[in-house]
Protein backbone atom coordinates (compact mmCIF):
# COMPACT_ATOMS: atom_id res chain seq x y z
CA UNK A 1 0.00 0.00 0.00
CA UNK A 2 1.20 3.13 -1.24
CA UNK A 3 1.26 6.71 0.92
CA UNK A 4 -0.64 9.27 -0.54
CA UNK A 5 2.93 11.51 -0.71
CA UNK A 6 6.45 9.88 -0.24
CA UNK A 7 9.40 12.40 -0.30
CA UNK A 8 12.75 10.87 -0.28
CA UNK A 9 16.11 12.71 -0.01
CA UNK A 10 14.58 15.65 -2.20
CA UNK A 11 17.12 18.96 -2.87
CA UNK A 12 16.60 21.92 -4.76
CA UNK A 13 19.53 23.87 -5.86
CA UNK A 14 18.70 27.49 -7.55
CA UNK A 15 20.96 29.35 -9.16
CA UNK A 16 21.64 32.35 -7.96
CA UNK A 17 21.83 34.91 -10.77
CA UNK A 18 22.21 38.68 -10.67
CA UNK A 19 20.95 41.28 -13.82
CA UNK A 20 24.02 41.83 -15.04
CA UNK A 21 25.05 44.42 -18.40
CA UNK A 22 25.62 42.80 -21.33
CA UNK A 23 29.30 43.60 -21.44
CA UNK A 24 29.77 41.31 -18.54
CA UNK A 25 28.13 39.08 -19.70
CA UNK A 26 30.12 38.84 -23.14
CA UNK A 27 33.28 38.95 -21.08
CA UNK A 28 32.05 35.81 -19.05
CA UNK A 29 31.65 33.96 -22.32
CA UNK A 30 35.62 34.68 -22.97
CA UNK A 31 37.17 33.72 -19.90
CA UNK A 32 34.97 32.24 -17.06
CA UNK A 33 35.46 34.96 -14.19
CA UNK A 34 33.80 33.49 -11.24
CA UNK A 35 32.06 30.17 -10.94
CA UNK A 36 27.69 30.12 -10.89
CA UNK A 37 26.55 30.60 -7.34
CA UNK A 38 24.16 28.62 -6.31
CA UNK A 39 21.79 28.18 -3.28
CA UNK A 40 20.35 25.25 -1.66
CA UNK A 41 16.85 26.08 -0.35
CA UNK A 42 15.49 22.38 0.58
CA UNK A 43 18.26 19.76 1.42
CA UNK A 44 18.11 15.95 1.95
CA UNK A 45 14.00 16.50 2.56
CA UNK A 46 12.32 13.40 3.60
CA UNK A 47 8.90 12.62 4.51
CA UNK A 48 5.99 10.23 3.92
CA UNK A 49 2.58 11.16 4.34
CA UNK A 50 0.10 8.49 4.54
CA UNK A 51 -3.90 9.10 2.73
CA UNK A 52 -6.42 11.89 4.35
CA UNK A 53 -3.54 13.15 7.20
CA UNK A 54 -3.78 16.79 7.14
CA UNK A 55 -0.55 18.09 7.44
CA UNK A 56 0.77 21.56 8.22
CA UNK A 57 4.55 22.81 7.26
CA UNK A 58 5.50 25.82 9.19
CA UNK A 59 9.05 27.21 9.32
CA UNK A 60 10.52 31.30 9.33
CA UNK A 61 10.51 32.96 5.97
CA UNK A 62 12.91 31.76 3.24
CA UNK A 63 12.76 28.23 4.97
CA UNK A 64 11.80 26.52 1.74
CA UNK A 65 8.19 25.77 2.46
CA UNK A 66 6.91 27.48 -0.47
CA UNK A 67 10.10 25.66 -2.54
CA UNK A 68 8.32 22.09 -1.37
CA UNK A 69 5.30 23.28 -1.85
CA UNK A 70 5.67 24.39 -5.56
CA UNK A 71 7.92 20.98 -6.01
CA UNK A 72 5.15 19.12 -5.52
CA UNK A 73 2.78 20.61 -7.39
CA UNK A 74 5.73 20.45 -10.31
CA UNK A 75 6.09 24.24 -11.04
CA UNK A 76 9.74 23.80 -10.14
CA UNK A 77 11.40 20.47 -11.03
CA UNK A 78 13.67 18.77 -8.09
CA UNK A 79 17.22 18.86 -8.34
CA UNK A 80 17.82 15.22 -6.76
CA UNK A 81 15.70 12.70 -4.59
CA UNK A 82 12.00 11.52 -5.18
CA UNK A 83 8.77 12.94 -5.18
CA UNK A 84 5.88 10.25 -5.20
CA UNK A 85 2.33 11.33 -5.24
CA UNK A 86 -0.66 8.49 -5.21
CA UNK A 87 -4.32 8.29 -4.90
CA UNK A 88 -5.92 6.06 -2.90
CA UNK A 89 -6.07 2.94 -5.57
CA UNK A 90 -2.80 3.62 -5.65
CA UNK A 91 -2.79 5.96 -9.31
CA UNK A 92 -1.30 8.68 -9.87
CA UNK A 93 -2.69 11.27 -7.98
CA UNK A 94 -4.85 14.33 -8.53
CA UNK A 95 -3.36 17.19 -7.39
CA UNK A 96 -5.75 20.88 -6.68
CA UNK A 97 -2.95 23.76 -5.97
CA UNK A 98 -3.77 26.51 -4.31
CA UNK A 99 -0.07 28.53 -4.43
CA UNK A 100 -1.94 31.99 -5.58
CA UNK A 101 -6.05 31.70 -5.91
CA UNK A 102 -5.62 33.82 -8.99
CA UNK A 103 -2.82 33.05 -10.86
CA UNK A 104 -4.95 31.22 -13.59
CA UNK A 105 -7.31 33.84 -14.10
CA UNK A 106 -8.18 35.88 -16.51
CA UNK A 107 -9.55 39.54 -15.77
CA UNK A 108 -10.99 40.37 -19.49
CA UNK A 109 -13.25 37.23 -19.49
CA UNK A 110 -16.00 36.97 -17.21
CA UNK A 111 -15.98 34.42 -14.08
CA UNK A 112 -17.91 31.46 -16.32
CA UNK A 113 -15.35 31.32 -19.12
CA UNK A 114 -12.80 31.77 -16.13
CA UNK A 115 -14.60 28.80 -14.26
CA UNK A 116 -13.94 26.56 -17.66
CA UNK A 117 -10.43 27.72 -18.10
CA UNK A 118 -9.18 27.25 -14.45
CA UNK A 119 -11.03 23.65 -14.77
CA UNK A 120 -8.92 22.82 -17.72
CA UNK A 121 -5.38 23.99 -16.54
CA UNK A 122 -6.54 21.44 -13.85
CA UNK A 123 -7.01 18.58 -16.62
CA UNK A 124 -10.72 18.92 -16.43
CA UNK A 125 -13.13 19.13 -19.76
CA UNK A 126 -16.01 22.07 -20.61
CA UNK A 127 -18.25 19.48 -19.78
CA UNK A 128 -16.49 18.45 -16.39
CA UNK A 129 -16.82 21.78 -16.11
CA UNK A 130 -20.24 22.65 -16.70
CA UNK A 131 -21.60 19.64 -14.28
CA UNK A 132 -20.04 21.60 -11.32
CA UNK A 133 -20.97 25.09 -12.37
CA UNK A 134 -23.93 25.71 -10.13
CA UNK A 135 -21.97 24.68 -6.67
CA UNK A 136 -19.23 26.11 -7.46
CA UNK A 137 -20.97 29.72 -8.26
CA UNK A 138 -23.24 28.40 -5.05
CA UNK A 139 -20.25 27.91 -2.31
CA UNK A 140 -18.52 31.08 -3.88
CA UNK A 141 -21.47 33.53 -3.30
CA UNK A 142 -21.25 35.14 -6.56
CA UNK A 143 -24.50 34.99 -7.55
CA UNK A 144 -25.07 37.01 -10.71
CA UNK A 145 -21.67 38.49 -10.59
CA UNK A 146 -20.43 35.58 -13.10
CA UNK A 147 -21.56 36.87 -15.78
CA UNK A 148 -19.28 39.91 -15.79
CA UNK A 149 -15.76 40.18 -15.69
CA UNK A 150 -12.90 39.66 -13.25
CA UNK A 151 -11.86 42.83 -13.34
CA UNK A 152 -14.58 44.35 -11.84
CA UNK A 153 -15.22 42.32 -8.92
CA UNK A 154 -13.24 42.94 -6.07
CA UNK A 155 -10.15 40.77 -4.14
CA UNK A 156 -12.57 38.46 -1.59
CA UNK A 157 -14.54 37.77 -4.91
CA UNK A 158 -11.72 36.39 -6.94
CA UNK A 159 -10.64 34.54 -4.00
CA UNK A 160 -13.75 32.72 -3.40
CA UNK A 161 -13.90 31.85 -6.66
CA UNK A 162 -10.21 30.03 -7.00
CA UNK A 163 -10.94 28.54 -3.48
CA UNK A 164 -14.24 27.38 -4.81
CA UNK A 165 -13.27 25.64 -8.06
CA UNK A 166 -9.87 24.32 -6.66
CA UNK A 167 -11.95 21.78 -4.19
CA UNK A 168 -15.07 21.50 -6.35
CA UNK A 169 -12.37 20.00 -9.03
CA UNK A 170 -12.47 16.54 -6.66
CA UNK A 171 -8.32 16.74 -5.77
CA UNK A 172 -6.78 13.38 -4.30
CA UNK A 173 -4.21 15.88 -2.90
CA UNK A 174 -4.63 19.74 -1.56
CA UNK A 175 -1.66 21.87 -1.45
CA UNK A 176 -2.40 25.24 0.00
CA UNK A 177 0.24 28.23 0.30
CA UNK A 178 -0.98 30.50 2.38
CA UNK A 179 -3.83 31.90 1.04
CA UNK A 180 -6.81 31.36 2.69
CA UNK A 181 -5.75 34.37 5.29
CA UNK A 182 -6.70 36.74 2.81
CA UNK A 183 -10.49 36.27 2.70
CA UNK A 184 -13.10 37.68 5.17
CA UNK A 185 -13.64 35.92 8.37
CA UNK A 186 -17.33 34.66 7.60
CA UNK A 187 -15.61 33.15 4.35
CA UNK A 188 -12.18 31.76 6.08
CA UNK A 189 -14.82 30.22 8.40
CA UNK A 190 -16.51 28.77 5.61
CA UNK A 191 -13.02 27.33 3.79
CA UNK A 192 -12.32 25.38 7.59
CA UNK A 193 -15.56 23.77 7.86
CA UNK A 194 -15.16 22.50 3.87
CA UNK A 195 -11.53 21.70 4.72
CA UNK A 196 -13.21 19.73 7.61
CA UNK A 197 -15.40 18.38 4.92
CA UNK A 198 -12.42 17.16 2.99
CA UNK A 199 -11.26 15.71 5.85
CA UNK A 200 -13.77 13.37 5.70
CA UNK A 201 -14.22 12.46 2.61
CA UNK A 202 -10.45 11.30 3.32
CA UNK A 203 -8.41 14.07 1.20
CA UNK A 204 -4.81 14.82 1.90
CA UNK A 205 -4.08 18.13 2.77
CA UNK A 206 -0.60 19.70 2.84
CA UNK A 207 -0.68 23.20 3.69
CA UNK A 208 1.33 26.17 4.73
CA UNK A 209 1.02 28.78 6.98
CA UNK A 210 2.14 31.52 9.76
CA UNK A 211 -1.20 31.07 11.18
CA UNK A 212 -0.20 28.84 14.59
CA UNK A 213 -3.75 29.07 15.60
CA UNK A 214 -5.22 27.89 12.07
CA UNK A 215 -2.51 24.95 12.43
CA UNK A 216 -4.55 24.02 15.16
CA UNK A 217 -7.80 23.95 14.56
CA UNK A 218 -7.44 21.28 11.40
CA UNK A 219 -4.14 19.65 11.37
CA UNK A 220 -3.12 16.39 12.38
CA UNK A 221 0.57 16.97 12.36
CA UNK A 222 3.39 19.57 11.76
CA UNK A 223 6.88 19.70 9.69
CA UNK A 224 8.94 22.32 10.74
CA UNK A 225 11.60 23.42 7.97
CA UNK A 226 14.77 25.72 9.33
CA UNK A 227 17.02 26.49 6.56
CA UNK A 228 15.60 24.08 3.69
CA UNK A 229 16.46 21.45 6.39
CA UNK A 230 13.57 18.78 7.58
CA UNK A 231 14.03 19.91 11.88
CA UNK A 232 10.82 18.44 13.00
CA UNK A 233 7.89 16.26 12.29
CA UNK A 234 5.72 14.83 14.66
CA UNK A 235 2.28 15.77 16.27
CA UNK A 236 1.02 19.09 16.38
CA UNK A 237 1.04 20.34 20.03
CA UNK A 238 4.49 19.11 20.17
CA UNK A 239 6.09 20.85 17.07
CA UNK A 240 4.19 23.95 17.71
CA UNK A 241 5.97 24.45 21.83
CA UNK A 242 9.31 23.71 20.41
CA UNK A 243 8.76 26.24 17.80
CA UNK A 244 7.04 28.78 19.80
CA UNK A 245 10.47 28.92 21.88
CA UNK A 246 12.10 29.08 18.93
CA UNK A 247 10.62 31.62 17.95
CA UNK A 248 10.30 33.75 21.46
CA UNK A 249 14.40 33.24 21.45
CA UNK A 250 14.70 34.34 17.74
CA UNK A 251 12.85 37.88 18.89
CA UNK A 252 14.89 38.09 22.08
CA UNK A 253 17.85 37.95 19.93
CA UNK A 254 17.11 40.37 17.42
CA UNK A 255 16.01 42.66 20.32
CA UNK A 256 19.83 42.59 21.46
CA UNK B 1 1.83 12.91 -25.20
CA UNK B 2 0.85 15.24 -22.57
CA UNK B 3 -0.27 17.60 -24.70
CA UNK B 4 -3.07 15.22 -25.54
CA UNK B 5 -4.20 15.06 -21.89
CA UNK B 6 -4.20 18.85 -21.75
CA UNK B 7 -6.38 19.29 -25.31
CA UNK B 8 -8.93 20.88 -23.10
CA UNK B 9 -6.70 23.62 -21.53
CA UNK B 10 -4.79 24.50 -25.63
CA UNK B 11 -8.60 24.79 -26.53
CA UNK B 12 -9.62 27.00 -23.58
CA UNK B 13 -6.23 29.37 -24.07
CA UNK B 14 -6.95 29.76 -27.89
CA UNK B 15 -10.76 30.53 -27.45
CA UNK B 16 -9.36 32.92 -25.03
CA UNK B 17 -6.82 34.30 -26.89
CA UNK B 18 -9.47 34.84 -29.58
CA UNK B 19 -12.08 36.62 -27.31
CA UNK B 20 -9.70 38.57 -25.52
CA UNK B 21 -7.83 40.08 -28.46
CA UNK B 22 -10.97 41.94 -29.02
CA UNK B 23 -12.85 42.32 -25.39
CA UNK B 24 -14.03 45.45 -25.56
CA UNK B 25 -14.22 46.54 -29.77
CA UNK B 26 -18.28 46.76 -31.15
CA UNK B 27 -17.51 45.29 -33.96
CA UNK B 28 -15.13 42.27 -32.92
CA UNK B 29 -13.69 39.51 -35.43
CA UNK B 30 -14.53 42.68 -38.39
CA UNK B 31 -11.24 44.31 -36.95
CA UNK B 32 -9.50 40.93 -38.03
CA UNK B 33 -10.66 41.29 -42.37
CA UNK B 34 -10.85 45.35 -41.91
CA UNK B 35 -7.23 46.28 -41.64
CA UNK B 36 -5.54 43.75 -44.18
CA UNK B 37 -8.49 44.38 -46.61
CA UNK B 38 -7.64 48.48 -46.37
CA UNK B 39 -3.72 47.44 -47.04
CA UNK B 40 -4.81 45.85 -50.39
CA UNK B 41 -6.56 48.58 -51.30
CA UNK B 42 -4.41 51.46 -50.42
CA UNK B 43 -1.27 49.47 -51.92
CA UNK B 44 -3.20 48.71 -55.08
CA UNK B 45 -4.05 52.09 -55.36
CA UNK B 46 -0.86 53.65 -55.25
CA UNK B 47 0.93 50.63 -57.41
CA UNK B 48 -2.56 51.43 -60.16
CA UNK B 49 -1.92 54.98 -59.83
CA UNK B 50 1.70 56.11 -58.50
CA UNK B 51 3.70 53.05 -59.89
CA UNK B 52 1.66 52.25 -63.25
CA UNK B 53 1.28 48.92 -62.35
CA UNK B 54 -0.65 47.36 -65.66
CA UNK B 55 -1.00 43.57 -63.70
CA UNK B 56 -4.19 42.59 -63.76
CA UNK B 57 -5.68 40.68 -59.99
CA UNK B 58 -2.99 42.79 -58.68
CA UNK B 59 -4.70 42.77 -55.44
CA UNK B 60 -4.73 38.61 -55.81
CA UNK B 61 -1.04 38.45 -55.83
CA UNK B 62 -0.28 40.89 -53.43
CA UNK B 63 -3.22 39.09 -50.53
CA UNK B 64 -1.28 35.88 -51.73
CA UNK B 65 1.89 37.39 -50.11
CA UNK B 66 0.62 39.23 -47.63
CA UNK B 67 -1.83 36.09 -46.10
CA UNK B 68 1.24 33.93 -45.35
CA UNK B 69 3.42 37.28 -44.53
CA UNK B 70 1.08 38.42 -41.88
CA UNK B 71 0.51 34.76 -40.50
CA UNK B 72 3.73 34.77 -40.18
CA UNK B 73 5.34 37.73 -38.40
CA UNK B 74 2.05 38.18 -35.58
CA UNK B 75 1.87 34.51 -34.81
CA UNK B 76 5.80 34.78 -33.78
CA UNK B 77 5.23 38.18 -32.44
CA UNK B 78 3.06 37.18 -30.14
CA UNK B 79 4.18 33.96 -29.06
CA UNK B 80 7.62 36.01 -28.07
CA UNK B 81 5.34 37.89 -25.47
CA UNK B 82 2.99 34.92 -24.25
CA UNK B 83 5.54 32.95 -21.38
CA UNK B 84 6.28 36.55 -19.98
CA UNK B 85 2.76 37.63 -20.15
CA UNK B 86 1.65 34.39 -18.61
CA UNK B 87 4.36 33.94 -15.98
CA UNK B 88 2.61 34.43 -13.20
CA UNK B 89 0.21 31.11 -13.88
CA UNK B 90 2.82 29.23 -14.82
CA UNK B 91 5.04 30.33 -11.47
CA UNK B 92 1.73 29.24 -9.71
CA UNK B 93 0.38 26.04 -11.49
CA UNK B 94 1.57 23.23 -13.30
CA UNK B 95 0.29 23.13 -17.04
CA UNK B 96 2.55 21.83 -20.20
CA UNK B 97 4.51 25.01 -20.88
CA UNK B 98 4.09 24.50 -24.59
CA UNK B 99 0.56 24.99 -24.58
CA UNK B 100 0.71 28.71 -23.89
CA UNK B 101 3.32 29.47 -26.81
CA UNK B 102 1.22 27.19 -29.04
CA UNK B 103 -2.30 28.53 -28.04
CA UNK B 104 -1.68 31.64 -29.88
CA UNK B 105 0.04 29.87 -33.11
CA UNK B 106 -3.34 28.26 -33.09
CA UNK B 107 -5.06 31.56 -32.64
CA UNK B 108 -3.00 33.04 -35.41
CA UNK B 109 -3.46 30.27 -37.61
CA UNK B 110 -7.38 30.71 -36.85
CA UNK B 111 -6.80 34.44 -38.99
CA UNK B 112 -4.70 32.82 -41.25
CA UNK B 113 -7.14 30.32 -42.34
CA UNK B 114 -10.09 33.07 -42.20
CA UNK B 115 -8.10 35.05 -44.77
CA UNK B 116 -8.11 32.57 -47.49
CA UNK B 117 -11.61 32.04 -46.74
CA UNK B 118 -12.18 35.75 -47.99
CA UNK B 119 -9.72 35.50 -50.51
CA UNK B 120 -11.14 32.57 -52.54
CA UNK B 121 -14.65 34.02 -51.79
CA UNK B 122 -13.33 37.54 -53.10
CA UNK B 123 -11.60 36.29 -56.10
CA UNK B 124 -12.99 32.92 -57.32
CA UNK B 125 -16.53 33.69 -56.81
CA UNK B 126 -17.28 37.14 -56.38
CA UNK B 127 -15.13 38.68 -58.82
CA UNK B 128 -15.88 35.92 -61.14
CA UNK B 129 -18.81 36.72 -61.04
CA UNK B 130 -18.26 40.01 -62.72
CA UNK B 131 -16.14 38.74 -65.26
CA UNK B 132 -12.65 39.53 -63.25
CA UNK B 133 -11.16 37.12 -60.44
CA UNK B 134 -8.54 34.21 -60.95
CA UNK B 135 -9.08 30.65 -62.45
CA UNK B 136 -9.25 27.59 -61.09
CA UNK B 137 -5.71 25.87 -61.41
CA UNK B 138 -4.21 22.06 -61.08
CA UNK B 139 -1.64 23.41 -58.75
CA UNK B 140 -4.22 24.59 -56.25
CA UNK B 141 -4.20 20.24 -55.18
CA UNK B 142 -0.47 21.61 -53.03
CA UNK B 143 -2.61 24.09 -51.12
CA UNK B 144 -3.02 22.58 -48.11
CA UNK B 145 0.31 20.75 -48.30
CA UNK B 146 1.51 24.40 -47.73
CA UNK B 147 -1.24 25.47 -45.27
CA UNK B 148 0.58 22.68 -42.97
CA UNK B 149 4.58 23.80 -43.93
CA UNK B 150 3.68 27.20 -42.69
CA UNK B 151 2.24 26.19 -39.79
CA UNK B 152 5.09 24.06 -38.96
CA UNK B 153 7.85 26.82 -39.38
CA UNK B 154 5.62 29.01 -36.98
CA UNK B 155 5.49 26.27 -34.74
CA UNK B 156 9.24 25.73 -34.49
CA UNK B 157 10.17 29.64 -34.52
CA UNK B 158 7.29 30.50 -31.75
CA UNK B 159 8.66 28.24 -29.79
CA UNK B 160 11.97 29.11 -30.46
CA UNK B 161 11.84 32.53 -29.25
CA UNK B 162 9.19 32.27 -26.89
CA UNK B 163 11.48 30.31 -24.73
CA UNK B 164 14.66 32.84 -25.45
CA UNK B 165 12.18 36.28 -24.67
CA UNK B 166 12.06 34.49 -21.09
CA UNK B 167 16.07 34.79 -20.49
CA UNK B 168 16.18 38.03 -22.84
CA UNK B 169 13.75 40.26 -23.27
CA UNK B 170 15.28 41.71 -26.47
CA UNK B 171 14.22 39.19 -28.34
CA UNK B 172 10.94 41.30 -29.01
CA UNK B 173 12.48 44.49 -30.43
CA UNK B 174 14.90 42.23 -32.34
CA UNK B 175 11.91 40.97 -34.03
CA UNK B 176 10.53 44.04 -34.44
CA UNK B 177 12.85 45.52 -36.39
CA UNK B 178 13.74 42.58 -38.38
CA UNK B 179 10.33 41.99 -39.05
CA UNK B 180 9.44 45.94 -40.48
CA UNK B 181 12.61 44.86 -43.10
CA UNK B 182 11.62 41.73 -43.75
CA UNK B 183 8.04 43.10 -45.58
CA UNK B 184 10.42 45.03 -48.10
CA UNK B 185 12.72 42.01 -48.66
CA UNK B 186 10.65 39.33 -48.96
CA UNK B 187 8.89 38.63 -51.86
CA UNK B 188 5.44 40.22 -50.48
CA UNK B 189 4.64 43.02 -52.38
CA UNK B 190 6.20 41.99 -55.64
CA UNK B 191 6.90 38.32 -56.89
CA UNK B 192 10.29 36.85 -56.39
CA UNK B 193 10.86 37.46 -59.97
CA UNK B 194 11.96 41.55 -59.16
CA UNK B 195 14.71 40.09 -57.35
CA UNK B 196 15.47 37.63 -59.74
CA UNK B 197 16.23 40.41 -62.50
CA UNK B 198 17.93 43.00 -60.07
CA UNK B 199 21.69 43.97 -61.14
CA UNK B 200 23.28 42.40 -57.59
CA UNK B 201 21.60 38.84 -58.10
CA UNK B 202 22.10 38.64 -62.12
CA UNK B 203 25.89 38.97 -61.30
CA UNK B 204 25.85 36.76 -58.47
CA UNK B 205 23.20 33.79 -59.02
CA UNK B 206 23.56 32.12 -55.71
CA UNK B 207 22.37 34.95 -53.82
CA UNK B 208 19.01 34.06 -55.79
CA UNK B 209 18.98 30.06 -54.79
CA UNK B 210 19.91 31.50 -51.32
CA UNK B 211 16.58 33.83 -51.06
CA UNK B 212 14.49 31.14 -52.57
CA UNK B 213 15.98 28.46 -50.05
CA UNK B 214 14.97 30.87 -46.94
CA UNK B 215 11.62 29.24 -45.54
CA UNK B 216 9.70 31.94 -45.57
CA UNK B 217 10.29 33.47 -48.63
CA UNK B 218 10.14 30.04 -50.34
CA UNK B 219 6.60 29.61 -48.54
CA UNK B 220 5.32 32.93 -50.19
CA UNK B 221 6.73 32.29 -53.64
CA UNK B 222 5.24 28.87 -53.47
CA UNK B 223 1.31 30.44 -52.45
CA UNK B 224 1.72 32.08 -55.54
CA UNK B 225 2.99 29.66 -57.71
CA UNK B 226 0.03 27.16 -56.43
CA UNK B 227 -2.86 29.83 -56.22
CA UNK B 228 -1.91 32.01 -59.41
CA UNK B 229 -0.68 32.11 -63.00
CA UNK B 230 2.81 33.00 -63.55
CA UNK B 231 2.69 37.11 -64.13
CA UNK B 232 5.21 38.36 -66.42
CA UNK B 233 7.56 40.41 -65.11
CA UNK B 234 7.22 43.23 -67.23
CA UNK B 235 3.42 44.53 -65.58
CA UNK B 236 4.89 44.73 -62.69
CA UNK B 237 8.10 46.91 -63.64
CA UNK B 238 8.10 48.61 -67.22
CA UNK B 239 12.18 48.40 -67.33
CA UNK B 240 11.69 44.40 -67.07
CA UNK B 241 9.40 44.24 -70.36
CA UNK B 242 9.59 41.01 -72.64
CA UNK B 243 11.34 39.30 -69.86
CA UNK B 244 10.17 35.84 -69.26
CA UNK B 245 8.31 34.86 -66.21
CA UNK B 246 10.34 32.92 -63.20
CA UNK B 247 9.12 29.23 -63.18
CA UNK B 248 8.50 26.90 -59.79
CA UNK B 249 11.99 25.87 -58.72
CA UNK B 250 11.26 22.29 -57.22
CA UNK B 251 14.97 21.72 -56.19
CA UNK B 252 15.24 25.02 -53.90
CA UNK B 253 11.64 24.72 -52.47
CA UNK B 254 13.01 20.95 -51.16
CA UNK B 255 15.90 22.42 -49.27
CA UNK B 256 13.72 25.02 -47.79
CA UNK B 257 11.31 21.78 -46.62
CA UNK B 258 14.30 20.72 -45.14
CA UNK B 259 14.87 23.95 -43.44
CA UNK B 260 11.28 24.24 -42.06
CA UNK B 261 11.47 20.94 -40.77
CA UNK B 262 14.74 21.56 -38.70
CA UNK B 263 13.45 24.59 -37.69
CA UNK B 264 10.42 22.96 -35.54
CA UNK B 265 12.29 20.39 -34.79
CA UNK B 266 15.25 23.11 -33.41
CA UNK B 267 12.28 25.04 -31.93
CA UNK B 268 10.66 22.05 -29.98
CA UNK B 269 14.16 20.67 -28.89
CA UNK B 270 15.44 24.16 -27.52
CA UNK B 271 11.87 25.53 -25.78
CA UNK B 272 11.91 20.86 -24.22
CA UNK B 273 15.54 22.01 -22.96
CA UNK B 274 14.62 25.11 -21.26
CA UNK B 275 11.24 25.06 -20.32
CA UNK B 276 12.60 24.02 -16.73
CA UNK B 277 14.46 27.33 -15.87
CA UNK B 278 11.06 29.52 -17.06
CA UNK B 279 9.90 29.97 -13.59
CA UNK B 280 13.49 30.31 -11.84
CA UNK B 281 14.81 32.87 -13.71
CA UNK B 282 16.41 35.92 -12.14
Amino acid sequence: MHNAIEVRNLCKQFRVRHRSHLKVRLMSMFKPTQPIQTFLALQDVSFTVPHGQTVAIIGRNGSGKSTLLSLLARVYRKTSGEILLYNPQGGPARTAPLLDLSAGFHLDLTGMDNILFFGAILGYSQKEMQDRFDSIVEFAELGDKVDTTLRNWNEGARLRLGFSIAVHTNPDILLVDEVLAVGDEAFQAKCYALIRRMQAQGKTILFVTHDLRAVERVAQRVIWLKQGHLHMDGPVQEVLSAYRVFSAEQGLESMK
Amino acid sequence: MELWRYRHLVKMLVARELKVRYKNSVLGFVWSIVPPLLQVLVFTFLARNAFGVPAKNYSAYLLCGLIPWTFFNTAILDASQSLVINYTMIRKVYLPREAIPLANVLSNFVHFMLGWVVYFAAFLVIARAFGGGIPLLPSMVFFPFLVLLEALLVTGCALFVSALNVFYEDVKYVLQTLFSLAVFVLPVLYPADLIYYSNTVQHHPWLFKLYLITPIAALIDAFRHCLLQSISPGTINMHLAGKPSLPFQPAEFAVSCVITIFTAWGGYAYFNARKWQFTERP
